[in-house]
């Protein structure tokens, strides 16, 4: 990690788009933290770098990383943005959906229950943290990291180059543990007391998320031979794409360990017949909540007014989503891209087509 | 319900409800009130002796004029354990990877309801006990019935040469008396149930085959001997479950013709069912959580890339690991026997969870 001492650098001219400083401010960071920009009125100056002291939310940790590597904050906050999307691409059929609140945290007080779904969006965030970061170090972004200075695998076949520039994992994994975790850190608390077994918790979930992108980041490799043949080829580390960290994600979350305390101040697992955790499993100390009727204490937003879906059995049918309460018909009209045609040159034009469906919407 | 009515009306409707509950008195096996705690061991292969039969028959839920049959027949007692049996194991083989695991807690609930599950349970229970009975006749357990003697086969030829066609006439007639089909109510559940039962007979039916055997000059088939064979039960098993996936919801229609009431589903291709089709009333519950129709899935084994995320309904999984006994480095011994050595081996297994 480099820790060059330098000072703050004086706001200099963005060269991003204006809705960025907004967007930043709005998705920043672990899940307690993103605040509404209604309440900072610096907020709308377009063009100005955040100051990291008007940050709220950071802890002093955090506040003062901010400070080291300000031109990482943007890229922080793209992680943190991929990570919802693909939360809620991964849950579009489940009944807590991944959605977000707008009142001063991301998801609502259903973080504040340490259930499944806080343990997949902590790992799912400090995944789109790595890769966020690891992306901006091999485009040039950043300017204290570079392309990627991995060492050539072993088993790379001898005739081939190792070279181009690969995705930094190693420079992003280490920014997002030291940037994420900071806040967990610097708290310490009684021993066996709930909130050291949630801090525990969150740790590991952090590690997993970030384990599992570096678990799939594979070698890629670019042929470049005589024609174009394979007899010269280059080869690189690259991420892998996020979905495919989404869904290994989502199947960890499918299997992931139920924790408690023990006597000793460590987590646990609560049925001990069961396979331990790894560290690439995530883990969770709470039985999550019921999703399907709105809840103000526990922060559930309830599965009225969701779509579903009538054919399937699954999670998204309407038996299961509704809970039960049955749905409502409605017809719905959609407007939708149809007869497309391929002009010459070079553009696809297509008309707009409205149709009519069923749509089943839950009581 | 009653308040509202004279005293004699109220009488007659409770008078009918009585008459129509009893219609489902008839029903027997899985589809009976037996609690069906044991599971009879497989049969022996002693005839049956002297009277043991007699106490068999008063041990088991029978309504009386099933009870007479009994006594009359000896080998019936052990055809109908057997057939219990048979439909129980191949209920749970088919259901095998399905919400609902034909499990025996929620059945008198489930039976009271006319769900797909339902429709299945019948129709599995009679084609059980007709593909028992069937085998028994040709087996030569049951004395009233020995092999097919149905025309057009080469019977006498086979009788001869050691082959017994299995006997699907007499066990189609027998159940007709047992289960009490001749006078089928206007009620509509009952002309659900009894429709569900004749496609379970149906099903055996459709899986009687002819087999032959070429017995001619070395070996040749000059001469055959040809006989009526019922495919195995898990053939049987597998077709209707094809059926309870494509059953049919219908309800009570009134034939304006005739003024009798009839059964009839959304029309489709111009035919609401078909008589190989299983009919149902109601929508199944999900049998996720536990309730009266089903213990819930919690606890369930499943395989984590196919059936866990069906059968938890989003619950997830725990894994445990599981030691496995099996056979292994087979070798044949001259002559003629087979040894195997034993291997142990740690497996995952996958249980959903119950929150």
């Amino acid at each position: 990690m480099h820790h060059d001492l330098r000072s703050p650098e004086p706001a200099r001219e963005v060269s991003i788009c204006p809705n960025s400083a907004i967007d930043l401010f709005y998705s920043v960071l672990p899940w307690s933290l993103a605040m509404n920009p209604l309440l900072i009125p610096e907020a709308y100056i377009i063009g100005a770098q955040p100051l990291c002291s008007q940050l709220v939310g950071l802890s002093q940790g955090q506040k003062k990383l901010c400070q080291l590597y300000q031109d990482h904050m943007q890229y922080i906050g793209e992680g943190a943005k991929t990570g919802i999307r693909e939360c809620q691409y991964q849950f579009r059929h489940r009944r807590w959906n991944c959605s977000t609140v707008d009142n001063s945290s991301v998801f609502g007080r259903v973080m504040q229950i340490g259930s499944r779904e806080t343990a997949f969006t902590y790992a799912i965030s400090a995944a789109g943290v790595v890769n966020a970061v690891s992306r901006a170090c091999r485009e040039g972004e950043l300017s204290s990291c570079g392309c990627s200075r991995a060492a050539r695998p072993k088993d790379l076949p001898r005739d081939w180059l190792w070279g181009g520039c690969g995705d930094n994992l190693n420079y992003g994994y280490r920014f997002s543990k030291e940037f994420v975790d900071a806040r967990e850190r610097e708290k310490s608390y009684a021993k066996g007391s709930f909130e050291s077994a949630r801090l525990m918790m969150n740790l590991h979930n952090n590690e997993a998320g970030r384990r599992t992108v570096s678990d799939l980041a594979h070698v890629s490799c670019k042929c470049h031979g005589v024609s174009g043949s394979c007899s010269l080829k280059t080869c690189w580390l690259q991420l892998a794409d996020f979905r495919k960290v989404g869904e290994t994600l989502k199947e960890k979350y499918d299997s992931a360990a139920s924790m408690k305390l023990n006597s000793r101040g460590k987590l646990v697992q609560r049925d001990s017949k069961f396979n331990p955790p790894t560290s690439h499993d995530l883990v969770y100390i709470e039985s999550s909540p019921d999703y399907c009727l709105s809840n103000q204490s526990t922060g559930s937003l309830g599965t009225v007014g969701r779509l579903c879906n009538k054919t399937s059995e699954g999670m998204d049918g309407c038996e299961l989503m509704c809970c039960g309460r049955g749905y409502d018909q409605y017809k719905a009209q959609i407007v939708e891209r149809c007869h497309c045609k391929f002009h010459w040159c070079c553009y696809v034009k297509c008309k707009r087509c409205t149709k009519t469906v069923d749509q089943f919407v839950c009581k | 319900m009653c308040s509202r009515l004279p005293r004699t009306a109220c009488l007659l409707r409770l008078i009918a409800i009585c008459i129509l509950l009893s219609h489902t008195a008839a029903y027997f096996g899985l589809t009976g009130r037996e609690p069906l705690v044991f599971l009879p061991a497989p049969f022996s292969n002693e005839p049956p002796t002297g009277k043991a039969h007699l106490k068999q028959c008063e041990q088991m839920t029978l309504t009386r004029r099933q009870k007479r049959l009994c006594r009359r027949e000896p080998g019936l007692a052990e055809t109908l354990r057997e057939s219990v049996r048979l439909s129980l194991l191949e209920c749970r083989y088919q259901f095998r990877n399905e919400r609902w695991n034909c499990s025996l807690d929620g059945r008198g609930s489930l039976l009271k309801r006319g769900f797909k599950e339902t429709a299945f349970l019948l129709a599995v229970s009679s084609a059980a006990l007709s593909h028992a009975l069937a085998k028994a006749c040709s087996s030569g357990r049951m004395e009233r019935c020995t092999c097919d003697d149905s025309p057009g086969i080469q019977h006498r030829e086979a009788w001869q040469w050691g082959v017994c066609g299995d006997n699907l006439k007499y066990s189609t007639k027998f159940l007709k008396k047992f289960l009490g089909q001749k006078r089928v109510s206007k009620d509509l559940r009952a002309q659900i149930d009894s429709h569900n039962i004749n496609v379970g007979i149906r099903a055996v039916k459709s899986g009687l085959k002819t087999t032959c055997k070429c017995h001619g000059v070395s070996g040749s088939c000059a001469v055959r001997t040809c006989w009526k064979q019922l495919s195995p039960f898990h053939d049987t098993g597998r077709l209707l479950k094809f059926r309870y996936d494509t059953a049919v919801r219908v309800l009570s229609v009134t034939n304006t013709a005739t003024g009798e009431t009839e059964l009839a589903g959304p029309r489709r291709h111009g035919q609401s069912h078909r008589s190989t089709d299983l009919v149902f009333l109601e929508e199944s519950p999900s049998f996720c959580r536990q309730s009266r129709y089903s213990p819930g899935t919690a606890g369930r084994s499943c395989a984590k890339d196919t059936s866990c995320q069906s059968l938890c309904c989003g619950r997830g999984y725990n894994t445990a690991m599981h030691l496995t006994t099996l056979s292994c480095h087979c070798q044949v011994r001259w002559c003629c026997h087979v040894e195997c050595q034993t291997c142990v081996r740690e497996e995952e297994v996958y249980t959903c969870k119950n929150t």
